[in-house]
């Protein structure tokens, strides 16, 4: 019965889990059914799934921003010389 | 290009770009060492290539592209080699962090559970304040598991492509992301989204 309970019901852990390896590689069915009768029954795991597409989407935004843009003031006078140093 | 033609140019591009080239990869890297050495690298190869340099497109495009494939270099090195003391401490996190979070069963500890997060401001990453909190979080990050989100998010790749090229299963590769967030949605709840 208990292995019955565990193939319906997986654990928050093993949820949790399955919620990154969706964004990443994708679920097979099972898994997929897994996921989603587990949200029914969870609304700690629904409020985590929701708040891990919020950062993947924050993330893949802050890594493809560039920060550059107020650099002018920024000089590393340091670094340059030891750049042109390494070239000659 | 003679050689002495082609010091000139360099300098004249390490004055023009070298200041943009390390606050991006400063950025990315979240280490000024890295950063430092990154540049002075991307520096040293474009040197070595000039002669492929043919001026169809634009230096700095080039720069930059030598630049980012250094940068995702030093991810790939950084998630297949963490050093011996990074791969200690990261069985003591992995286990302290899975007790941290779940009970014996797996699931939430009751003070842990996941609850709606209600503050939500418009742009999050025009916010300074934020982009400190998110920076001093991945900081947090022990090295591999910094290393597999930012390859993640850099690439755009599907992972079984990224797994491919680090020569990793995905399960790995997944396990590692999955750690990696619980612990970076803990540090952007209890320093951003609870105030």
């Amino acid at each position: 019965m208990k292995k019955i309970m565990y193939l319906i019901m997986l654990p928050c852990k093993k949820v949790t889990e399955l919620i990154e390896k969706r964004s990443l590689v994708g679920l097979s069915f099972k898994e997929k059914i897994q996921l989603h009768l587990h949200k029914t029954m969870c609304d700690a795991c629904t409020a985590y799934q929701k708040q891990s597409k919020k950062i993947d989407e924050l993330l893949e935004r802050y890594i493809h921003t560039s920060d550059t843009n107020n650099s002018g003031s920024y000089q590393n006078h340091e670094l340059k010389q030891k750049i042109i140093n390494n070239l000659s | 290009m003679p050689k002495s033609d082609t010091a000139i140019v360099m300098q004249s591009w390490v004055e023009a770009f070298s200041d943009k080239m390390y606050l991006w990869t400063l950025y990315k890297t979240n280490s000024k060492e890295t950063a430092e050495d990154l540049v002075q690298d991307t520096f040293l190869a474009a040197f070595q290539a000039i002669e492929k340099f043919e001026g169809k497109s634009e230096p700095k495009t080039w720069l930059f592209s030598i630049l980012n494939n250094k940068i995702a270099e030093h991810f790939r090195k950084a998630y297949r080699n963490p050093t011996i003391n990074e791969s200690d401490r990261n069985v003591d996190t992995e286990v302290s962090l899975f007790d941290t979070f779940f009970d014996s069963d797996g699931n939430w500890k009751k003070e842990q559970r996941p609850k709606e997060w209600h503050r939500d401001e418009g742009n999050l990453l025009d916010n300074a304040e934020f982009i400190n909190v998110l920076q001093g979080c991945l900081r947090k990050l022990p090295n591999n598991w910094f290393a597999a989100v930012q390859l993640k998010y850099i690439e755009k790749k599907r992972g079984e492509l990224i797994c491919q090229e680090l020569e990793i299963s995905p399960t790995n590769f997944w396990q590692i992301l999955h750690r990696a967030k619980l612990q970076l949605r803990k540090c952007l709840e209890v320093h951003w989204f609870k105030n």
